[in-house]
């Protein structure tokens, strides 16, 4: 039992660390925001170069086949820094998606060029009227001739903008809120019958409402089984939480650190604010939060790599725990923080808009609670002697 | 980074399971038999798991003590008094003389002696350095003279010695001139009270002390240096109290016993109660891996940390929450407390739990201390 970093994962920790030290000041970053795509191409071909972009794929697709704590290491660390490079959407999202269900062919034309920084994709599963649920496909890829035919609306693409492929869920048959039915297929950014509003959004980021009119993809452009998408949706969502809850995680840390350090050179009443208890205490429990989230990302991300068949109930758990402990850990660093925490000045507020957006990112902590509720197990019996009743 | 246990970890698992299937005594019998199960730990060399080897106990790994604590936790085990092997014991192997030691650690290791720790005070509980119970050497320095008072001493109507942080000088550090004695409780002038908690139970007292005279012989160690020696422990004391395999255990039980609370046609289990069973089980499944952590650390540097903290702080509160939980499902049947066997059988089992759990985040330094310890040591403020 170890819960140490290797001295791999180390490095590539230092390398990210180097890199948001050396290049993400918050100007830098806003800089980058405001431009047409809302990154740094430069940043991009950094990202590549360095390997950042090989990472979770397999040796044979050309990547480094890093494992589950090995991406948990690079997506704290970018977290940290506030990246807004399209590492998640490309290589998280959609490079999953292409890891799972990709044949040869699809993982050929693509995997590549995801690797080498050309190829950016995303994925589309949002709609409108679903919430957060990954059944509730309206969007409709209907047989014509030896393709399907696309029609429907898709919510909030992350990086759809700048994005050369976005593999869309679509339904293929079953009513619009059946489990069944839903096939996943990779669609050409540049299709015809594509129309998109763009927009930022408010942690940094790019999304994208898109509207598919007729949208023709060829039986080829399927990715993973016909009507059973739903499976591989979850599937994706898995190793997207256990993404997210990293950066949440490192976030956190960086929060907690920043408050008790503003609060111990701020005076007022004649004293540095950290000599007052109830903000000592606000501080412990902060830390013992993120100690706890860290704890549970650890559980999850070691029982997703080894496999435990228990690992997608405990990965309810994390997304549920980042999202409640992590905001209102991000409230109590900014009450603390006082007008300075209302500011885009400091770094706090910027980590305060990722972790709302994050909270929203497949499902809220509420919609976790309710998943995790339908695994729990609840034990049945026992030996009789507690349980009875007399009336 | 994995969470695999060695293959000797694995095998001492099996070991442990193993002994507990051949030797414990099952439901009544943990009374009736104690006994018996008490030699079987001593033939098998594992009656005092926390002693080192050099004193006769088994020299466990903490990992080996981890998995003691996790299968062990599964059943329910003849009820031990911890104040003289887990408290005492590590006090007199660390600053006792061997005279002392020899003359200790036998009756102690076989439970012939029973010890009570008179530690707090009524003027020093969370603040336990302020206490004044006064220890004067006699003019001859063959006695000390106590005079005094110790409160909340667990099982004292019970003990026949007590060990006690006494003040032989009071000086501006308090840490300082606090001396560390043992005694007999059948000494001319010791007095014991009960005090009855929530409930009605009897488990703790209060003691005083007029004129006690104690031998300087029972003094450990050096005078004016009894803090030291008390404190080495604390930290591995706190670790102690969090009870997470216990918890672990405890919510299984728990929602055994939602799943049959009924609500008109259905149980407790269909409603909205589902969800708070829920919540506290995600803070389990954190703070079994928090404590992971803390054991890994330990077996590379030796030392729990200051994770020792957190795990108290939020190990006592998980204990706190499951009570409270429990005594939530029995509902209605909560309230009667003078017969067992009325309504929801475990009415008065979760009413017992809900109020003998309360001083779980009162002693071993309350939670409002743990956060002072972790603001201070940890975050530096």
């Amino acid at each position: 039992m170890d819960f140490e970093f290797t001295e791999e994962q180390t490095l590539l920790q230092d390398s990210i660390a180097k890199f948001v030290q050396e290049n993400y000041e918050l100007p830098t970053r806003t800089k980058a925001i405001k431009t047409r795509t809302g990154y740094s191409e430069d940043h991009w071909k950094q990202f590549a170069e360095l390997g950042w972009l090989a990472l979770p794929f397999a040796e044979e697709d050309g990547g480094l086949g890093g494992s589950c704590v090995d991406m948990m290491v690079v997506c704290e660390a970018l977290g940290k820094g506030l990246v807004v490079e399209p590492f998640y959407a490309s290589v998280v999202l959609a490079g999953t998606a292409l890891r799972l269900a990709g044949n040869a062919e699809q993982k050929q034309k693509l995997i590549g060029g995801i690797i080498d920084g050309s190829i950016k994709a995303t994925v589309a599963y949002a709609e409108l009227q679903a919430r957060y649920e990954l059944n509730d496909v309206a969007t409709t890829a209907a047989k014509e001739g030896d393709g399907y035919v696309i029609n429907g609306e898709k919510s909030v693409v992350i990086n759809a903008e700048t994005a050369d492929y976005i593999i869309v869920s679509a339904r293929t048959s079953g009513e619009r809120a059946s489990d069944e039915g839903i096939s996943l297929f990779i669609v050409d950014a540049k299709a015809e019958g594509i129309s998109s509003i763009h927009y930022p959004t408010i942690d940094g980021g790019r999304g994208s409402e898109l509207t598919l009119s007729n949208v023709k993809v060829a039986a080829s452009d399927l990715l993973g089984e016909l009507d059973g998408g739903l499976a591989l949706l979850e599937e994706i969502r898995d190793y997207c939480i256990l993404a997210l809850a990293a950066e949440a995680v490192g976030q956190m840390e960086l929060m907690y650190k920043d408050t008790v350090e503003y609060c111990s050179q701020r005076e007022q009443f004649g004293h540095a604010l950290s000599d007052f208890q109830v903000l000592k205490h606000r501080f412990s429990d902060m830390f013992v939060e993120t100690e706890q989230c860290k704890s549970l990302l650890y559980r999850a991300t070691l029982e997703k790599q080894i496999g435990m068949p228990e690992a997608r109930k405990t990965i309810h758990a994390l997304k549920y725990k980042v999202g409640k402990e992590g905001n209102l850990l991000a409230r109590l660093a900014v009450q603390s923080h006082g007008g300075m925490g209302v500011t885009e000045e400091l770094r706090l507020g910027h980590y305060f808009m990722r972790l709302a957006v994050l909270d929203t990112v497949f499902g809220n902590y509420d919609y976790h609670m309710d998943k995790y509720c339908d695994l729990m197990s609840i034990p049945e019996g026992g030996d009789g002697e507690d349980f009875g009743f007399m009336m | 980074m994995d969470i695999e246990l060695s293959k000797e970890d694995l095998d001492f698992q099996v070991e442990v399971e193993t002994f507990i299937d051949e030797h414990l005594p099952r439901g009544a019998a943990i009374w009736t038999q104690r006994a018996e199960w008490f030699t079987a730990l001593k033939n098998k060399g594992w009656d005092v798991p926390n002693w080192p080897e050099e004193f006769g106990g088994p020299g466990w790994s903490a990992t080996q003590h981890f998995i003691w604590d996790k299968v062990t936790s599964k059943h329910t085990l003849p009820p031990t008094i911890p104040f003289g092997q887990v408290m005492l014991a590590p006090i007199l192997m660390g600053y006792a003389n061997k005279e002392q030691q020899d003359r200790f650690l036998p009756d102690i290791r076989d439970n012939k002696v029973m010890w009570c720790q008179g530690y707090s005070e009524p003027g020093a509980g969370s603040d336990l350095a302020s206490l004044k119970t006064k220890a004067e050497l006699t003019e001859d320095g063959k006695h000390y003279i106590i005079n005094g008072t110790k409160i909340w001493t667990t099982m004292a109507h019970a003990a026949n010695w007590i060990f006690c942080l006494t003040r032989t000088e009071t000086t501006d550090i308090k840490q300082e001139g606090v001396t560390f004695l043992l005694f007999d409780m059948k000494s001319p002038g010791v007095e014991v009270k009960p005090i009855y908690t929530l409930g009605g139970s009897h488990h703790v007292n209060q003691v005083f002390f007029t004129d006690v005279k104690v031998p300087v012989e029972n003094r450990i160690g050096e005078e004016g240096k009894g803090w030291t020696y008390a404190k080495g422990l604390l930290q591995h004391e706190r670790k102690g109290l969090a009870g997470i395999s216990r918890s672990v255990f405890a919510m299984e039980k728990l929602k055994e016993k939602v799943g049959r609370v009924p609500v008109g046609d259905e149980t407790l289990m269909d409603t909205g109660f589902k969800k708070k069973i829920a919540a506290a089980e995600i803070d389990l499944l954190a703070l079994e891996y928090t404590e992971l952590r803390t054991l890994a650390e330990m077996v590379n540097t030796g030392s729990p940390g200051h994770s020792s903290s957190i795990l108290k702080l939020k190990g006592t509160m998980m204990q706190q929450t499951i009570q409270e939980l429990t005594l939530e499902a029995a509902g209605i049947y909560g309230a009667p407390f003078g017969h067992k066997k009325v309504g929801v059988k475990f009415g008065r089992a979760a009413m017992e739990g809900y109020l003998n759990g309360r001083p779980a985040t009162i002693y071993g330094g309350c939670s409002e201390v743990q956060r002072d310890v972790i603001a201070k040591r940890v975050l530096g403020v």
